[in-house]
C-alpha cells in the first residue's frame, strides 16, 4: 500500500506537477513577453497629438520638432513654443489646440507619457545613429502611420546587439540623402553603452 | 601515525577525546599541530619565520588592512530590514498579480514650455566666469547641462590662470549644491534664537538701524576678505556716502604683509612685482611653498614647469632651504633641511659669500652693511647646522653664474628682516631683470593694517560701533584670537552676517542673510593692470538668496522696495560704461564689448583703471641699501622649537570646510585626510618619545593648542608645522569639528610674523587622536619595504646630466626584460587609447584627483572608511620616499587604472563584468558586476575601488542623498551603488562624445580631441591623453621617447599608461636609485 502510493506519486503526480509548473511558466513568459518589453504600449497622451497627421499627411520632417536628434544623445520632445509656431494661427479653434494654447499661455510644461525607454544604465545616443543615416523608423516603427504612438520594436539589449552585429540584415530604412554613408558593424563592447 | 590521524579528524567535532579518554580543547590541539608543522626543518623561508617572530607571522597573515574584512555593521547598513524587504516583495508580487494585464509605466517626458535657445537637452553649454574662492580670481569655464552647473575648469583665455584652476575651484560645484547652505534670511534678536523672515522685513529693519547708527555718529564697520572687485568697491564707496560713519576693513588669514612691508622699506612702495619664474634658470626657495600653498600657485607652478621638460630646452634648477616639508622642497633638486629660524642667518652667510667674497653687486654697498655681515660665515654655518657643503657650494656657484637669471624666493612666513635681506640679495644678483615689465599687480583695497583693527576692536568695546557687517567673511574664526573679536562684538547692537553657510560669525549675529554662490552671481574682478575678468550667473539662485552686492545696493537706496533681481547687473553695467568700457560710448558698441567680455570672461585694458593703486613700473623701482643697514636681525636660531603655521591648500582659510571632496583629498606629502596635525621631525619625535597620532600641547607666546603629531620625514629637527583652517566649530555637518583650530596660535603682535614663532614648547600629553593617512606610515628604514619603488622599477629616475650624456641610460640600466608575455598580442588596428604622465612635470599636488571626483560622480566616504582603505577616488598620487627619514628624497607618481592590454582583472571576473574593448579600454559594466572583488585582488596596481556601502547613504546622515546633491551628478556617468566594483574609465563619456562628433562630421576619431578630466585639470600639463596609434600625436612621441617606461613591466600585462622618468637636475651623475 505504502509502496503503491509512493509509486503513484513519483510516476504520475510529480511529472504532472512539473509539467504544469513548466507549462505555466513557459506560456506566461511568452504571452507576457511583449508587455514586459513594452511592445504595443501606447498610452493616452494629455493632448491627442497625431503623428499620422503631422508626419504622415503633412509630411513634416521629424527634425522640425525633434531638433536635437542629430546633435545630442536625446531626441528632444519639442517644447510647447514649437507647436505654437503654427498653432497660433492654424486650427486655433479646435479643442485640442485650445488645450495646447492653454498650456502655452499659462507656462505649464506638458507632461507627456513616455513610450520608449531603455534603462538608466544604458547610454543610447540618437545623434550617432541618425548621422549614420539610420532612419527613425528602424527602431520606432512607422510613426507616420500612428495616430497614437506606441512601441513596435523590442528595446532589449538583444535587439541592440542584433543590429550592431549585423546591421545589413536589420536596418531597412536609410534617411534620404545619407545612402552613401557606410554603416559598419556597431561597437559591441560593454563600454559603448554602459559607463 | 594512526593516533594523529584520529585526532586530526576529530578536531572537526565539538568534543575531542584524547587517547587517554580525556576531553581536550580543540583550539589547543590546533595550536599544537601548527607548531609541529613549523618545527619541520625543511620548510622555512626566513629566520624570522623559523623563529616564529610574532611580527612576521602577523605580516604574513595579513592581506587586507585592519578592518577591511570586518562584517558590515548592521547599524551602518541601510535601514531597509530583511523583514521589510520580504513584506515589500510580497506586496509588489500582489500588485503585479492584480495589475499584470498592464504595461510598465515608463514615466513622464516633460519638455520645456519655451525652450531657451542655447539649451539642447543632453548637450553641455559652457560659460566663462570667475572663481572667487580666493583673492587671485582665476578665470573659469563652467560646464552646465540643462541649466545645471556640473563641472568647473579653467578658462584658457584668462591671461594668468591660462585654463587651469586649483582643487578648491574644481570642487566648488559642491559648495553650490551643498544642502546645508543658508536658504532664508534669519533674524536672531537675542543672537540665540532664530526666526525666518522675509527679505523686505530684514531690509527695512536693517536700513532703519543703519540710519540710526549713522545719524548718532556711531561707526558702521564692514568686514570683508580681500576686495578685488572694482564695482563692489564702488558699491561700498556709495555705502559710505549714504552712511557716512561706515568704514571698510579687510583681512586675510594669509597675506603677504611681511613681504609687502619689507618691499616698502627696500623700494619705497608696496608694488610687489610679478616674478617671471619661467625665465629663471636657478630658483632658491627659502621656506617658500610657491608650488603648494603660497601666492598664486597656479601661475607659479605653470611657470616653474615650463623649464622642466626633458625634451624641450634646458632644465631649471630648484634649491630649497626649509624647515617644514613642503611639495616645493620635495620637488627641489637640492633640498637643504634647516630650522626655519636659522634661515635668516643662512641668507647673511650667503650674502657674505656672494657680495662679500665674490664681489658681485650691481650697486655700491654701504660698508656698515657689510660690517654687519662680517660676523657671518658660510663655513661656520655649515658646520653648525650640519648641512650639505656640496649643495651650498653648488648654490653659490649657480647664483654667481646665473646673475639676472636666478631668483631667491622668501616664504611669506619669514619676518620682514629676512625679506629685506633677500631683496638685497636679488638686487645684487641683478635678478630684478625677472620682474615683469608689462604686468603689475593691482590691489584695489589694501588689507587693513593691525592698527586699524585694534582701533576697531577698542571702538567696539567702547560702544562706539553701531553696526558690524560681515561681508562674506568670517572674522570670528580667522582674526587672530588675541583680538578677542567675539567678546568685543558683544558691545555692538547690530551684527549682520552675509554668508553662504553658517559659520562662527553667523553664530554671533542678529541678522544672517544668505548670499548667492559664485554660480549665481554677477561680478567683476581686477588683480592685474592689464585685464579685468567678469563673473556671470549660470543658474538662478537655488534658494531665497541674494548676492552680497545686491544687498549692499538695496541698503544704499535706503528703501526696502528698491530691490529687483537685476539691480546689481544694471549697476555693474553702468559702472563699466563709465570706466572700463568708457570708450564704447554708444549702446551698440557697449553691448558688443560687454557681450564679448562675457563670452571670453576677460576684458583686456591698456591703461590702469583709476581704482587701482598707482603703478610704479618695475624698471623704476630703485633699491635703497640703507633699508638693509637700518634693519636689525629679527630671527636668530635658538634651541627651542620653532612653530610654523602654514596655509592649507585644501580648505583655504577654513571657508571650504564643509566640502567633503576637499576634506578627503590627501595632503600631498603625508597623504593625511580629514585632519590637520603638527608635523614633527623624526629626531624630535624620538627625543620626545612621540608616535604619530599622539597628542601634544604646543605653547607659544600667542597661546596653546592640543593637537596630534604626525612624524613627517624631511622636517628639520626642532621645527613643528601646523596647518591653519581646520577645527571649525560652527559649520555644516561635514566640516564641523574636523581637525584642530590652530588659529589660537596666531597672534596679532607676533615678533617675527603671524605665522612663525620661536621659543615654542612642545610637551607630550597622554592621549591620542587617530590620524588617517592613505599611505601606510611605514618606517622607511624597514628592510622589507625600503626603496621598494626602485627595486621593483616602479619609480625610475636619473639625473639630467646622465640623460644628456646618454639619452638611453635608463633602458641600459634597467635592461629590456627578456621574458616574453605568455599572451598573444591583439592587434589594435584603429584607435588605441593611452596616456603618458611626465613625472618631471608632476609636482604631486593632487588637483587631478578632485577633477576626477567631480567628473565621475565619486562619493565622499568619510575618515573611518579611509582608515579601512575604502576611499573611492579613482586616482591617487603615490608618494615614495627614499634616502633617510631625516632628509628623504620624494617621488610622486599618479596612479590610476593602467588599462593593461592583458588586464589580469578581466581573466578572473566570473561574470565578465570587466572586459576589454577593441580600442584598448578596460571597461567596467556596473550592472553586470556581482561584487566578488576577484578583479581587485588580481590587480597588480591596486586601482580598483569597491562600494562596500552605498557611501552616499552612509556618510554623515546621508547628506549625499539630499536632492540638491543629485543635481550635481554628471548625467553621462552612472551613479554606482553598493556592491559593485569601479575604477578609472579613461573618461569613457568624453571618448564617446568625441566619437559622436566624429560620426557627425563624417571623419575618424582624433585622439587628441579627447581630454580626460585629470588631464584638463593638471596645472603643469603633466598628463597627455590620446590615441597611441596616431603616429604624429604628442602621445605617440612621448610613449616612444627615451625616458618612457611602464610600471611593473616585468609582469607583462602591457599597461597603456606610460610614465616619463623623472630627472633631477643635480651635478652628481648618479642618483640614489643607482645604489640599488
Amino acid at each position: 500500500m505504502k509502496n503503491f502510493l509512493l509509486d503513484y506519486t513519483l510516476k504520475v503526480r510529480l511529472p504532472i506537477l512539473i509539467f504544469t509548473v513548466l507549462a505555466v511558466f513557459v506560456i506566461t513568459y511568452y504571452v507576457s513577453y511583449a508587455e514586459r518589453n513594452g511592445v504595443g504600449y501606447g498610452p493616452v497622451q494629455p493632448i491627442a497629438y497625431s503623428h499620422k497627421l503631422h508626419a504622415g499627411t503633412m509630411k513634416i520632417d521629424c527634425r522640425y520638432c525633434h531638433t536635437d536628434v542629430d546633435k545630442s544623445r536625446h531626441a528632444n520632445i519639442p517644447s510647447a513654443s514649437v507647436c505654437m509656431n503654427c498653432h497660433t494661427i492654424a486650427r486655433k479653434d479646435k479643442p485640442e489646440i485650445i488645450k495646447l494654447t492653454d498650456y502655452y499661455t499659462k507656462g505649464i510644461p506638458i507632461e507627456w507619457n513616455r513610450v520608449h525607454r531603455i534603462p538608466d544604465f544604458a547610454y543610447f545616443d540618437h545623434s550617432v545613429h541618425v548621422n549614420k543615416g539610420i532612419d527613425c523608423s528602424n527602431c520606432h516603427g512607422n510613426v507616420a502611420e500612428m495616430d497614437v504612438v506606441s512601441q513596435v520594436k523590442d528595446f532589449t539589449m538583444k535587439a541592440c546587439l542584433d543590429c550592431h552585429r549585423n546591421p545589413e540584415a536589420n536596418i531597412r530604412n536609410i534617411i534620404p540623402g545619407k545612402e552613401d554613408v557606410k554603416i559598419n558593424n556597431g561597437p559591441t563592447n560593454c563600454g559603448s553603452c554602459h559607463r | 601515525m594512526p593516533s594523529n590521524e584520529t585526532t586530526d579528524r576529530k578536531i572537526m567535532d565539538k568534543k575531542v577525546i584524547d587517547i587517554s579518554g580525556e576531553i581536550v580543547n580543540p583550539d589547543n590541539l590546533k595550536e599544537e599541530s601548527r607548531e609541529n608543522n613549523n618545527t619541520d626543518p625543511n620548510y622555512w623561508r626566513s629566520f624570522r619565520e623559523l623563529h616564529n617572530d610574532p611580527e612576521f607571522m602577523k605580516l604574513k597573515a595579513r592581506e587586507f588592512a585592519d578592518g577591511a574584512l570586518d562584517k558590515p555593521d548592521l547599524n551602518d547598513m541601510s535601514r531597509f530590514s530583511r523583514r521589510k524587504f520580504l513584506a515589500l516583495l510580497s506586496a509588489s508580487a500582489a500588485v503585479a498579480a492584480t495589475g499584470c494585464s498592464n504595461y510598465r509605466n515608463q514615466g513622464l517626458l516633460v519638455p520645456y514650455n519655451k525652450k531657451p535657445e542655447e539649451i539642447s537637452v543632453g548637450l553641455p553649454t559652457y560659460y566663462a566666469s570667475t572663481c572667487n574662492g580666493c583673492e587671485y580670481a582665476c578665470g573659469v569655464l563652467i560646464k552646465t547641462i540643462e541649466g545645471r552647473p556640473i563641472k568647473v575648469d579653467g578658462n584658457p583665455d584668462h591671461p594668468v590662470s591660462k585654463g587651469k584652476i586649483c582643487a578648491i575651484g574644481q570642487a566648488s560645484v559642491m559648495n553650490l549644491y551643498d544642502p546645508e547652505r543658508l536658504k532664508n534670511p534669519v533674524e536672531r534678536p537675542d543672537k540665540i534664537n532664530s526666526n525666518e523672515i522675509q527679505w523686505g522685513v530684514a531690509d527695512e529693519k536693517i536700513i532703519s538701524q543703519l540710519k540710526a547708527a549713522a545719524s548718532s555718529g556711531k561707526e558702521i564697520a564692514i568686514i570683508s576678505n580681500t576686495i578685488n572687485s572694482p564695482t563692489l568697491k564702488k558699491a561700498l564707496d556709495d555705502f559710505k556716502t549714504v552712511y557716512p560713519t561706515a568704514k571698510v576693513y579687510s583681512f586675510e588669514l594669509f597675506d603677504e604683509s611681511t613681504r609687502r612691508s619689507a618691499w616698502e622699506k627696500s623700494y619705497g612702495n608696496q608694488n610687489l612685482p610679478i616674478v617671471q619664474l619661467d625665465k629663471a634658470k636657478v630658483i632658491l626657495a627659502l621656506e617658500s611653498d610657491f608650488l603648494g600653498n603660497e601666492g598664486n600657485k597656479i601661475e607659479n607652478s605653470m611657470m616653474y614647469v615650463k623649464n622642466r621638460d626633458a625634451y624641450k630646452g634646458e632644465f631649471n634648477r630648484l634649491y630649497s632651504v626649509e624647515g617644514n616639508a613642503t611639495i616645493t622642497g620635495m620637488n627641489a633638486d637640492y633640498r637643504i633641511v634647516l630650522r626655519t629660524d636659522a634661515i635668516e642667518e643662512f641668507v647673511y652667510a650667503l650674502m657674505i659669500e656672494i657680495i662679500g667674497r665674490e664681489k658681485i653687486s650691481g650697486f655700491s654697498t654701504d660698508s656698515t652693511a657689510m660690517s654687519r655681515l662680517q660676523k657671518h660665515d658660510m663655513t661656520n654655518f655649515i658646520a653648525k647646522y650640519g648641512i650639505s657643503k656640496t649643495a651650498v657650494d653648488h648654490l653659490i656657484s649657480d647664483l654667481k653664474k646665473n646673475q639676472g637669471a636666478s631668483y631667491v624666493l622668501a616664504g611669506s612666513a619669514l619676518p620682514e628682516s629676512t625679506h629685506i635681506a633677500v631683496n638685497l640679495l636679488n638686487e645684487a644678483l641683478g635678478n630684478n631683470a625677472l620682474h615683469s615689465k608689462d604686468q603689475s599687480r593691482i590691489s584695489l583695497v589694501p588689507l587693513s593694517p593691525k592698527s586699524e583693527w585694534e582701533a576697531l576692536i577698542s571702538s567696539m568695546k567702547g560702544g562706539r560701533v553701531g553696526a558690524v557687517i560681515h561681508l562674506d567673511s568670517n572674522p570670528a574664526f580667522v582674526l587672530p584670537s588675541d583680538y578677542r573679536y567675539t567678546e568685543a562684538l558683544k558691545g555692538v547692537p547690530l551684527v549682520i552676517s552675509l554668508s553662504e553657510q553658517i559659520n562662527e560669525s553667523t553664530a554671533v549675529s542678529n541678522f544672517v542673510l544668505p548670499i548667492n554662490s559664485m554660480f549665481e552671481s554677477w561680478g567683476d574682478y581686477q588683480t592685474r593692470n592689464t585685464f579685468l575678468s567678469l563673473q556671470q550667473p549660470v543658474i538662478a539662485p537655488l534658494y531665497d538668496t541674494r548676492q552680497k552686492e545686491e544687498i549692499i545696493l538695496a541698503w544704499n537706496s535706503g528703501s526696502k522696495d528698491s530691490y529687483n533681481k537685476d539691480i546689481y547687473r544694471n549697476y555693474l553695467q553702468a559702472n563699466w560704461r563709465t570706466t572700463v568700457l568708457a570708450a564704447q560710448n554708444t549702446d551698440m558698441l557697449f553691448n558688443t564689448a560687454w557681450n564679448a567680455g562675457l563670452n571670453d570672461g576677460v576684458v583686456r585694458v591698456t591703461t590702469t583703471s583709476s581704482a587701482g593703486t598707482a603703478d610704479v613700473p618695475a624698471t623704476q623701482q630703485v633699491f635703497k641699501p640703507e633699508a638693509f643697514v637700518a634693519t636689525s636681525t629679527l630671527m636668530t636660531a635658538g634651541s627651542n622649537f620653532v612653530l610654523l603655521l602654514t596655509q592649507n591648500g585644501n580648505l583655504g582659510d577654513g571657508r571650504f570646510a564643509n566640502n567633503g571632496w576637499l576634506q578627503e583629498l590627501p595632503k600631498p606629502l603625508s597623504r593625511v585626510v580629514w585632519d590637520n596635525y603638527a608635523a614633527i621631525s623624526v629626531q624630535s619625535a624620538k627625543a620626545l618619545g612621540l608616535e604619530s597620532s599622539d597628542l601634544v600641547k604646543i605653547t607659544s607666546s600667542a597661546g596653546a593648542l592640543e593637537i596630534p603629531v604626525f612624524i613627517q620625514p624631511g622636517v628639520a629637527e626642532g621645527v613643528i608645522a601646523v596647518q591653519l583652517g581646520y577645527g571649525r566649530s560652527e559649520c555644516g555637518i561635514v566640516g564641523k569639528d574636523v581637525g584642530f583650530n590652530a588659529n589660537s596660535l596666531v597672534s596679532k603682535g607676533a615678533k617675527l610674523s603671524p605665522w612663525l614663532y620661536d621659543n615654542v614648547t612642545v610637551e607630550k600629553l597622554g592621549g591620542m587622536h587617530e590620524i588617517v593617512s592613505t599611505v601606510e606610515h611605514y618606517n622607511i628604514e624597514e628592510p622589507l619595504l625600503k626603496d621598494i619603488q626602485f627595486r621593483r622599477h616602479i619609480i625610475q629616475e636619473g639625473t639630467y646630466l646622465q640623460y644628456k650624456a646618454d639619452p638611453d641610460f635608463l633602458r641600459k640600466k634597467h635592461g629590456d626584460n627578456e621574458y616574453e608575455s605568455i599572451n598573444k598580442q591583439y592587434e589594435h588596428t584603429g584607435t588605441k587609447w593611452g596616456m603618458a604622465i611626465d613625472l618631471n612635470k608632476c609636482i604631486g599636488c593632487g588637483e587631478c584627483v578632485i577633477a576626477c571626483n567631480v567628473e565621475n560622480n565619486i562619493p565622499i566616504v568619510g575618515k573611518d572608511q579611509v582608515q579601512k582603505n575604502r576611499e573611492m577616488q579613482w586616482m591617487r598620487i603615490d608618494r615614495y620616499y627614499s634616502g633617510t627619514p631625516e632628509d628623504p628624497k620624494t617621488s610622486f607618481q599618479p596612479m590610476l587604472c593602467q588599462h593593461c592590454d592583458f588586464a589580469p582583472c578581466e581573466n578572473v571576473c566570473p561574470v565578465a563584468a570587466t572586459t576589454h574593448s577593441a580600442d584598448g579600454i578596460n571597461g567596467m559594466a556596473y550592472n553586470r558586476c556581482v561584487g566578488t572583488r576577484y578583479c581587485s585582488n588580481n590587480c597588480p596596481y591596486k586601482v580598483r575601488r569597491f562600494n562596500y556601502y552605498n557611501f552616499r547613504d552612509r556618510f554623515r546622515d546621508s547628506i549625499q542623498q539630499e536632492e540638491s546633491f543629485s543635481l550635481m551628478a554628471n548625467p553621462e556617468v552612472t551613479v554606482r551603488s553598493r556592491g559593485v566594483m569601479e575604477k578609472c574609465t579613461f573618461c569613457l563619456q568624453r571618448i564617446m562624445e568625441e566619437r559622436a562628433h566624429a560620426i557627425k562630421d563624417n571623419r575618424q576619431v582624433i585622439g587628441s580631441n579627447v581630454k580626460t578630466a585629470c588631464q584638463e585639470s593638471c596645472v603643469t600639463s603633466a598628463i597627455v591623453f590620446g590615441d597611441s596609434n596616431a603616429k604624429e600625436s604628442e602621445l605617440h612621441k612621448l610613449i616612444h621617447s627615451d625616458l618612457s617606461y611602464t610600471v611593473l613591466d616585468e609582469i607583462k600585462v602591457k599597461p597603456n599608461i606610460t610614465y616619463i622618468a623623472k630627472l633631477r637636475n643635480v651635478y652628481e651623475t648618479e642618483n640614489t636609485e643607482a645604489k640599488h
